[in-house]
C-alpha cells in the first residue's frame, strides 16, 4: 500500500515553552482509518493542523505523498493543502452562505483567478456537490442557509466540502465532540464508509476511547506529545490505555458517562 | 425581629455610591478649575431668554430668491456625508483586511495598520477640517477630505473587530481547503461580515450628517455655511429656520438609517 504520510521526528514547541509535541514518528499509508486519543493537551490537535501547515513544527520533517510539508509557501503550499481535506469540531462553515456554495468551497484550491474569487464554479463541479450532498442524505437542504442546519447536518456539510477536495486524506478534529451520540454515530459510519470507499486515508481525533476501538484500523495514544502506543485496536489492553490516559480503563468510562 | 434580606447583588450599592461621590467632587473640581458658576446662568437668564424670544423667535424664512439656494445647500451637506462614507468605507474594507492578525496575510504589521487609524480616529473632524483649511484653502472638496478622513479611520477599526468576532473559524477552514487570500477574502470574511459592515456604515452615514454641517460651517460649504452666515449677519429668526432645517434633515437620515439597520439584522 502507498505511503501518504510520514511524521520523521517531529517536535512542537510553542513560543509559550510548552512542548506540545516530542519525537514524533509514524506512517499513515493509503485505506488506513487512524484514531488519535490522549488526555486534553496531549498534542491530538496539534499533530493534525501540522500536517497541513495550519500549525508549522519547530523540529523533524513532515513528508505528505512524498513532500516535505514544512519548507512549502504560497502556491505550492495551497496545491499540498487542497490534497489533504479538514474536518473540525465547531464545523467552521460560513454561515450565511448556502449549503451548496460550502460544499462547493472544496473546489477553491483547484480555481484561480476571478472564477474562484467570484464563486464562480463550473456546472460540473455544481453536479458533484449534488451528488455528494445526496450520498450524505443532505440534497434537500442545498438551497438553505449554512446557519440554520442542526449540528449534525452542518458536519455533514463540513464532511461533503473535504470530499469535494478529492483529498487523499482526511483529518478530523474531534467531529462529534459537539454532538449527541445518534448524530455522532452517523457521522463516524459516514466518515468511515466515504473514505473506505475513496481510498482516502483518514485521521481522526477523538475523546471516545470506545468510539475509537470501533471504527478505526489503527490506533495512535498520545500522552504528553509522546506516541506510547500505535497499534491495532484489539492490541489496546487496560495496561496500555492506562499508560496513555494516567488511569484506569474503569474511571474513564465513568468520567465519559458522567459527562455526557 | 429577624434582620432583613438583602436582595441586591453583592457590592453593587457601595459601588454606585462610590460613582456617586466621584461625579459630585469632579463636578466641584472642575467648576473651580474654568471658573464655572451656575448661578451665572440664573443670574444672565433674563438676556438668554431675551434674546431667545426677541431675536430667534419666531422663525422667519429666508427672502424668497433665496430659498432654493438653502435647499441646495442641505443637499451639499448630505450629499457630502454620503459620499464622502461611502468611498471611505470601500477604502476602509481593504485597509481593514490588513489590521486583523487573524486575517491579514502579513499578521506582523496588523498593529501598525490598526495603531494609525487609531490615531487618526483621535483627532476629531473638525481639527482635520481646520487643518486643511488652513492648507488647502476652503471648499466642499477640503470638507470632503476632512470628513473622509475621520470615517475612514472609524471604520478600519470598526470592520476589522467585525472580522475578529465572526470569521475567524471559517477562514480558517478555506486556509485548509487551500483558498488563496483573495478567495478567503470573497468567500468566508465578506459573507460573514457584510452586515456587520453595512450596519457600521450605516451608523457612520448618521454621525457624518452632522459632522458635515459642522464642517461646512468652518468653510466646507453646505447647509452648515449658510447658516453661519445667517448666524453672521444677525439674522437669527431665519437662522433658527435654517436649524429647523437641519434637524429635520437627522431626524430623516437617522430614521431611515435606523430602519435598514433593524432590517440588515434580522
Ligand atoms: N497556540 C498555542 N500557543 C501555545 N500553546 C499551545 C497552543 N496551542 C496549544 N498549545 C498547548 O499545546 C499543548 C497541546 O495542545 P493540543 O491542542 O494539541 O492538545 P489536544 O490533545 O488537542 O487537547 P484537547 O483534547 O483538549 O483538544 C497543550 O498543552 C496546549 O496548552
Ligand atoms: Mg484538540
Amino acid at each position: 500500500m502507498a505511503e501518504i504520510l510520514k511524521f520523521e521526528n517531529v517536535s512542537k514547541h510553542y513560543s509559550n515553552g510548552v512542548h506540545a509535541l516530542e519525537h514524533v514518528n509514524f506512517t499513515v499509508n493509503e485505506g488506513e482509518f487512524i484514531s488519535v486519543i490522549g488526555p486534553s493537551g496531549s498534542g491530538k490537535s496539534t499533530i493534525l493542523r501540522s500536517i497541513n501547515k495550519l500549525i508549522s513544527i519547530t523540529d523533524g520533517h513532515i513528508y505528505l505523498d512524498g513532500v516535505s510539508v514544512s519548507q512549502q509557501k504560497g502556491k505550492n503550499l495551497r496545491e499540498l493543502r487542497r490534497k489533504v481535506g479538514m474536518i473540525f469540531q465547531n464545523y467552521n462553515l460560513v454561515y450565511s452562505l448556502s449549503v451548496i456554495q460550502n460544499v462547493l468551497h472544496g473546489c477553491l484550491g483547484y480555481m484561480n483567478g476571478v472564477k474562484g474569487v467570484c464563486g464562480l464554479y463550473s456546472e460540473e463541479d455544481k453536479k458533484k456537490a449534488l451528488a455528494l450532498l445526496e450520498e450524505l442524505g443532505m440534497e434537500s437542504f442545498a438551497n438553505n442557509r449554512a446557519s440554520d442546519l442542526s449540528g449534525g447536518q452542518k458536519q455533514r456539510v463540513g464532511i461533503a466540502r473535504a470530499i469535494m477536495q478529492e483529498p487523499k486524506l482526511l483529518l478530523c478534529d474531534e467531529p462529534i465532540a459537539s454532538l449527541d451520540p445518534s448524530s455522532a454515530k452517523t457521522i463516524m459510519d459516514l466518515l468511515r464508509s466515504m473514505t473506505s470507499k475513496r481510498g482516502i486515508a483518514c485521521i481522526v481525533n477523538l475523546h471516545q476511547l470506545d468510539v475509537a476501538v470501533k471504527y478505526s484500523t489503527r490506533i495512535i495514544g498520545l500522552s504528553k506529545g509522546e506516541i506510547v502506543f500505535d497499534g491495532a485496536p484489539e492490541a489496546l489492553t487496560d495496561e496500555r490505555i492506562e499508560r496513555i490516559y494516567g488511569t484506569s480503563r474503569e474511571n474513564l468510562m465513568i468520567g465519559a458517562s458522567a459527562n455526557d | 425581629m429577624t434582620k432583613k434580606i438583602s436582595l441586591g447583588v453583592a457590592g453593587q450599592k457601595k459601588m454606585y455610591t462610590a460613582f456617586l461621590i466621584a461625579a459630585v467632587i469632579l463636578f466641584v473640581l472642575t467648576s473651580v478649575y474654568t471658573n464655572f458658576n451656575p448661578m451665572t446662568l440664573v443670574k444672565n437668564g433674563d438676556a438668554f431668554w431675551s434674546f431667545i424670544t426677541e431675536d430667534f423667535l419666531p422663525p422667519a424664512l429666508p427672502k424668497a430668491s433665496r430659498i432654493p439656494g438653502v435647499l441646495s445647500s442641505v443637499l451639499v451637506t448630505l450629499a457630502l456625508a454620503l459620499s464622502a462614507t461611502t468611498i471611505a468605507a470601500i477604502f476602509a474594507f481593504f485597509i481593514a483586511l490588513f489590521g486583523s492578525e487573524k486575517v491579514s496575510p502579513f499578521p506582523k504589521f496588523a498593529k501598525v495598520v490598526r495603531g494609525f487609524a487609531t490615531f487618526l480616529r483621535n483627532i476629531p473632524a473638525l481639527v482635520w477640517a481646520f487643518i486643511l483649511f488652513s492648507s488647502l484653502g476652503i471648499g466642499t472638496g477640503v470638507g470632503f477630505a476632512a470628513l473622509f478622513i475621520t470615517s475612514l479611520a472609524f471604520m478600519v477599526r470598526a470592520f476589522v473587530e467585525t472580522m475578529e468576532d465572526v470569521s475567524q473559524d471559517c477562514v480558517e477552514s478555506l486556509l485548509a481547503v487551500g483558498a488563496s487570500f483573495p478567495q478567503r477574502v470573497s468567500q468566508a470574511i465578506l459573507p460573514s461580515c457584510l452586515n456587520g459592515f453595512l450596519s457600521w456604515f450605516l451608523y457612520c452615514i448618521e454621525v457624518n450628517i452632522r459632522a458635515s454641517t459642522i464642517v461646512g460651517m468652518v468653510g466646507g460649504g453646505g447647509v452648515g455655511l449658510t447658516l453661519f452666515t445667517y448666524i453672521k449677519g444677525f439674522q437669527y429668526d431665519v437662522a433658527l429656520s435654517i436649524i429647523l432645517l437641519i434637524a429635520a434633515m437627522v431626524i430623516v437620515v437617522d430614521r431611515i438609517t435606523g430602519r435598514l439597520r433593524k432590517e440588515i439584522s434580522k
